[in-house]
């Protein structure tokens, strides 16, 4: 367990000014400032509470982050910059994200993937388009794409996007609601298929299976695991309505903290926290490195479950029950290794359909299902192969413009990638970077040399170092299995966000429904704490949430 | 979605003097709408991390606002406001402190620190250093109807009150220099405080701004703040707490939306047009109180008003105004092991094994023969350093001075040190042409050599990456540093306190154009250095003008003198809140 510090944090006593005191009492206190400890705190701000919220970095966002590590003048989207669930999460919609100044932009053109041989395949937000594409390789498929996703459209709206945002239910309560429905039995068959056999049962064409496979996995899914087949749908379907939020993500984050500071709430950066404190087994509050203590009985932690009840707590004192279960946390299979460019052209795919210059995001490197399939068994085994690797790309300043502070473009490449890799990052990283850049002047040959300005790699190290709760690299905080989903994330005891220790909760992507800026584990979290505390909500399920209340569960 | 909004104050530019403005008015109760041109408010006052675990402040560093009305009156400390005080922080006049020359150590004598505290307030029973540097910073410039002298000058007025044996009217002439020949003793220790006045915002060689410069030196010392003087969160961290003000009394803040035009109708500032790029549905922001441009003062009257409404003699004058004196070239040292200072330049009881024995350096400070050498160099030739490095002065602050627990590298077996600056010539103005700086490999090679001069393991071993930044860049990446300038426009005697930037504007307002305003640190009184200091002298402006009316925190700077006719800022109580 890190040190406080003594004397660090009390005022000089020749200076003229007060300082935040060395002790202070809370209604409620939330560690970790990233998309979901904001959420949950900007409910309970507004409902009255009196909240603190405490981030270790600099900066709130935790993923929402838009930084200026193409020093000096070149501003990046470090992790989320593909929204998915713009549509859905009730936090837009209650505290009024327009209000805020926030626009988000839905390109028609979401994905493409690039091959060699310059065909191209496109996922765009009208199905017609993307079926157009694929009736480039295959007629059948365009048809079966067309008429897969009529349904498969209706499960996202009416199920599993409105189920993100309700509180987890045990399977077989979820299999006896989902037979109320012909589209909850068609989502219940969907679940027991591995994602490779949906997409090979629906689909015949090899490019097409790649193409929708990477769309489906990418975040993390096992191709050949059974029992998260929902992800499927849910996954093409939001990679059809990716949003990129002008101006960069932190503007989220931005306007979430807003929502903080206006209804009287606390934000505390660089603040490390040491220690939940503890009497007679209910939380008392929490210790901060610098010296100071926030005195309060309820603690939410959007941290991993390692961090805050191994690191943060005597893990002796823990119910074995939740002890082991904590021991037990997988974090995430890969993680990504990231080069981001700033180039004096943006880049030009070697395409014969030219639309894919405009692309939201572009696949390359991989001609076939086999390729891809070799590259996440290589990564999931620590390696990675320098003559087939692939990725995808997105030109931010094609979409945005205030993340250029001089002449020129800035682009990313961003590749599945082992934290733990033979070798290790810091020997293999400058030969696995030109490697990746190789590759990309491959696919978009004006990327090459002397068309790249500046170029700047974080590795699945670096994404633990500037976020030490993204550990081992883990943007999700916690791998997508199924004994890890649903009222299993992360534990049966923790699921619905409180825990067996009274007044802790957990708001963070380690908690369902998971990570990805869903917005989902802190809204639940702050739906749980405000139950429990018996405070009023101010606000109300989303009509898709009260629709699905209405259908399903009552 | 609204095209349109309606305000009482709009505010462009939320860096620090404009964040600032905007946290009194919104807490005037007024209706704020602050608008910001980049992702990230907080201009100057930022901290980035380039690369994974290693933070780095590109511009402003200390907080020499120590002493600003601004903590009482704006409670930061309720927006989070902390500092790190360094354990065992230490006011220097008990302890022993060394300058570095070329030769090694030069101890300052305890006459040179006697003097120095005589000076700056701190012998008198209360000490009057506050009094000093509020006269100095925080006290709008007089009415035109006042007659400025010995008398009137607030810093004079404080002399004559507290340290009558001082008050003479040579104090409005002399340089910084004349000063501190009067009071101190060894000539490194002038040296050295008259490069930090050069750096932060007055030129301590210029006749009549030896109190100026004086305590743009002494507001970042002791015991305005301990040492170290940086707040948790370093200086982004201080602009979060003044941000959150704002935000907490009801400003809007809008990121990535900058102004294209301020709109004036009828001679009066009636709103702004936003570009078109601009993130936001709205485009024009219309504001029934008044306009407030927070930005750099060439931007404003050349291209956000224009010729349309102004004449070109005034226009002439705006774009006369000197960018020279602020640009600096700074750099940052990622190293594998600490930096080690050179056996000559070592303390007595330096450990090298400590946290923190690695203070920043700031070298040579041989003599005034060396820093007018170096002056001339970049102010009167313009052109690149021809000086061989082991003579070019410059500055460091180490990042380990900061405290223990608030490491500035999280990155494992690295160290990050810096910034190390060096005045250059500003690239408008130099002679080998705009981008005569651009050359970064060449002038990081220069800055280390430098540096290498006091530290002996500054070497290709050691150091992982250089990270530098050329006023170019600073001025491309924040456009309020135009010329890459720090502090907008030098506290020269032309463009200091009424003079500032121009007699008719001293006044933070615009004549001619009603409801528009001036915030930024490049056109207002006392510029630059995160004071809250623009903001708390033009709130005396706004309530003057009928447009501001603060409730009980409120106070005006005791030598405040109120113009005739207007409203006067003093608040109309029994009993005004005590500066003390």
């Amino acid at each position: 367990m890190k040190q406080k510090r003594e004397l660090v944090g009390q005022p000089h006593p020749q200076c003229f000014f007060s300082e935040f005191p060395a002790e202070s009492d809370w209604d409620a206190v939330i560690i970790g400032a990233g998309p979901n400890g904001l959420i949950t705190a900007a409910y309970l701000a507004r409902a009255g509470l009196r909240v603190a919220i405490v981030e270790r970095r600099y900066e709130v966002g935790g993923g929402l982050a838009t930084e200026e590590i193409l020093y000096p003048g070149f501003y990046s989207n470090m992790h989320a910059i593909y929204h998915l669930m713009v549509d859905f999460m009730p936090a837009i919609k209650d505290f009024d994200m327009e209000r805020h100044g926030l626009v988000w932009i839905k390109p028609n053109l979401q994905t493409a993937m690039v091959f060699g041989d310059g065909g191209s395949l496109l996922l765009t937000r009208m199905i017609e388009d993307t079926m157009d594409s694929f009736h480039k390789y295959s007629d059948k498929d365009a048809v079966a794409f067309g008429k897969l996703m009529r349904n498969w459209r209706r499960i996202v709206s009416e199920i599993l996007a409105p189920a993100t945002y309700i509180p987890a239910m045990p399977p077989i309560d979820l299999t006896v609601a989902m037979q109320r429905t012909d589209i909850g039995r068609e989502m219940l068959e969907l679940v027991e298929q591995s994602p490779l056999d949906i997409i090979n049962n629906h689909f015949e064409n090899d490019r097409i299976r790649a193409f929708l496979l990477y769309i489906s996995c990418m975040w993390g899914l096992d191709p050949r695991e059974t029992g998260i087949g929902f992800y499927v749908p849910l996954l093409i379907d939001r990679g059809m309505n990716k949003c990129y939020l002008h101006g960069g993500s932190h503007k989220l984050a931005g306007a979430l903290s807003r929502e903080i500071v206006r209804a009287g709430g606390t934000i505390l950066e660089s603040s490390d926290v040491i220690k939940i404190n503890r009497h007679n087994g209910s939380v008392t509050g929490v210790e901060l490195m610098e010296g100071r203590t926030l005195n309060s009985d309820v603690v939410i932690s959007s941290l991993d479950p390692h961090t805050t009840f191994f690191d943060l707590m005597d893990k002796n004192k823990l119910p074995t029950d939740l002890k082991d279960s904590v021991e037990r946390w997988k974090y995430d299979k890969w993680s990504f290794n990231t080069v981001h460019v700033v180039s004096k052209e943006a880049p030009h795919y070697a395409c014969e359909d030219q639309w894919v210059d405009e692309s939201f995001m572009t696949i390359f490197g991989f001609e076939s299902t086999k390729q891809l399939l070799a590259h996440w068994d290589n990564v999931v085994a620590g390696k990675i192969d320098k003559n087939s690797l692939g990725g995808h790309a997105t030109c931010e300043s094609f979409l945005d413009s205030h993340l250029v502070r001089k002449p020129g473009h800035i682009s990313f490449f961003q590749m599945h990638a082992p934290y733990g890799i033979d070798g290790g990052w810091d020997k293999r990283g400058p030969e696995i970077m030109e490697a990746m850049l190789a590759k990309w002047a491959k696919a978009a040959p004006n990327m090459k040399r002397e068309n790249i300005v500046m170029a700047k790699q974080e590795t699945p190290k670096d994404i633990e170092i500037r976020f030490p709760n993204m550990r081992r690299g883990s943007i999700k905080h916690g791998d997508y299995t199924p004994i890890q989903m649903g009222c299993f994330r992360p534990n049966e005891a923790c699921s619905n966000h409180s825990t067996p220790i009274k007044g802790l909760y957990l708001c963070g992507a380690s908690t369902y429904p998971g990570g990805l800026v869903l917005g989902g584990p802190g809204y639940l979290a702050a739906n749980r704490v405000a139950e429990d505390l018996g405070v009023k909500k101010w606000w109300k399920p989303t009509k898709e949430m009260e629709r699905y209340i209405k259908t399903y569960l009552t | 979605m609204n095209k349109e909004e309606r305000y009482d104050i709009v505010i462009i530019g939320a860096g620090h003097n404009g964040t600032t403005t905007a946290a009194y008015l919104a807490k005037c109760g007024l209706s704020v709408c602050l608008l910001e041109e980049r992702p990230e408010c907080g201009g100057a006052q930022e901290t980035c991390e380039p690369i994974a675990g290693v933070r780095i402040q590109p511009h402003a560093i200390a907080n020499y606002g120590g002493s600003a009305p601004g903590w009482e009156q704006l409670e930061l400390w309720k927006y989070g406001f902390r500092m790190d005080w360094k354990a065992g922080a230490i006011v220097p006049f008990n302890t022993d402190r060394y300058m570095t020359t070329t030769d090694g150590l030069s101890k300052v004598t305890d006459k040179d620190k006697m003097g120095y505290a005589k000076i700056t307030g701190l012998l008198t029973d209360p000490p009057f250093f506050k009094d000093l540097m509020r006269a100095t910073f925080w006290c709008p410039p007089h009415p035109p109807h006042v007659e400025l002298n010995e008398n009137t000058i607030p810093f004079m007025q404080v002399y004559k009150q507290h340290q009558p044996d001082m008050w003479t009217r040579e104090l409005l002439e002399w340089t910084m220099f004349d000063l501190m020949d009067e009071y101190l003793d060894t000539e490194p220790f002038k040296v050295n405080q008259a490069w930090i006045a050069l750096v932060s915002g007055a030129h301590g060689h210029m006749e009549g701004a030896a109190i100026p410069a004086l305590c743009s030196v002494a507001t970042v010392m002791p015991p305005a703040v301990a040492m170290p003087v940086a707040p948790r969160g370093n200086i982004h961290g201080y602009y979060h707490a003044l941000l959150r003000c704002a935000i907490a009394h009801g400003a809007v803040v809008r990121t990535c939306c900058p102004v294209e035009e301020i709109i004036i109708e009828h001679d009066r500032a009636v709103g702004v047009r936003l570009r078109d790029d601009a993130t936001w549905g709205a485009k024009k922001i219309w504001a029934n109180k008044a306009v407030i441009s927070a930005v750099h003062i060439k931007p404003t009257f050349l291209e956000m008003i224009g010729p349309r409404h102004l004449d070109s003699g005034f226009l002439q004058r705006i774009k006369d105004l000197s960018l020279k004196g602020g640009s600096l070239y700074m750099t940052h040292y990622l190293t594998r092991e600490r930096l080690r200072v050179r056996p000559k330049f070592q303390t007595p009881g330096y450990r090298y094994e400590d946290y923190g024995s690695f203070t920043g350096p700031f070298f040579p400070n041989d003599s005034r023969e060396l820093y007018f050498e170096n002056v001339t160099e970049v102010m009167g030739h313009q052109r690149n350093l021809t000086i061989p490095p082991e003579r070019a002065m410059y500055g460091m602050v180490a990042s380990e001075t900061y405290a223990e627990c608030h490491p500035q590298s999280t990155r494992p077996g690295v160290y990050i040190n810096g910034p190390q600056w060096m005045l250059v010539p500003t690239p408008e103005y130099n002679v080998d042409g705009m981008d005569a700086m651009e050359d970064k490999v060449k002038w990081n090679e220069y800055m280390r050599k430098a540096l290498s001069q006091v530290v002996e393991n500054l070497d290709s071993d050691n150091i992982i990456q250089i990270l530098g930044e050329s006023p170019r860049e600073q001025e491309f990446r924040n456009t309020g540093m135009l010329g890459g300038s720090w502090y907008g426009l030098r506290c020269d005697r032309d463009q200091w306190w009424n003079e500032r930037p121009l007699p008719e504007l001293a006044r933070y307002r615009v004549p001619g154009i009603d409801g528009l305003y001036l915030s930024h640190q490049s056109s207002a009184h006392p510029g630059g250095l995160c004071l809250m200091a623009v903001g708390y002298n033009l709130m005396h402006i706004l309530i003057e003008d009928g447009i501001a009316e603060p409730g009980d925190w409120w106070y005006a700077s005791p030598w405040y003198i109120p113009e005739e006719g207007k409203i006067s800022a003093i608040p109309n109580r029994p009993s005004s809140v005590s500066t003390r």
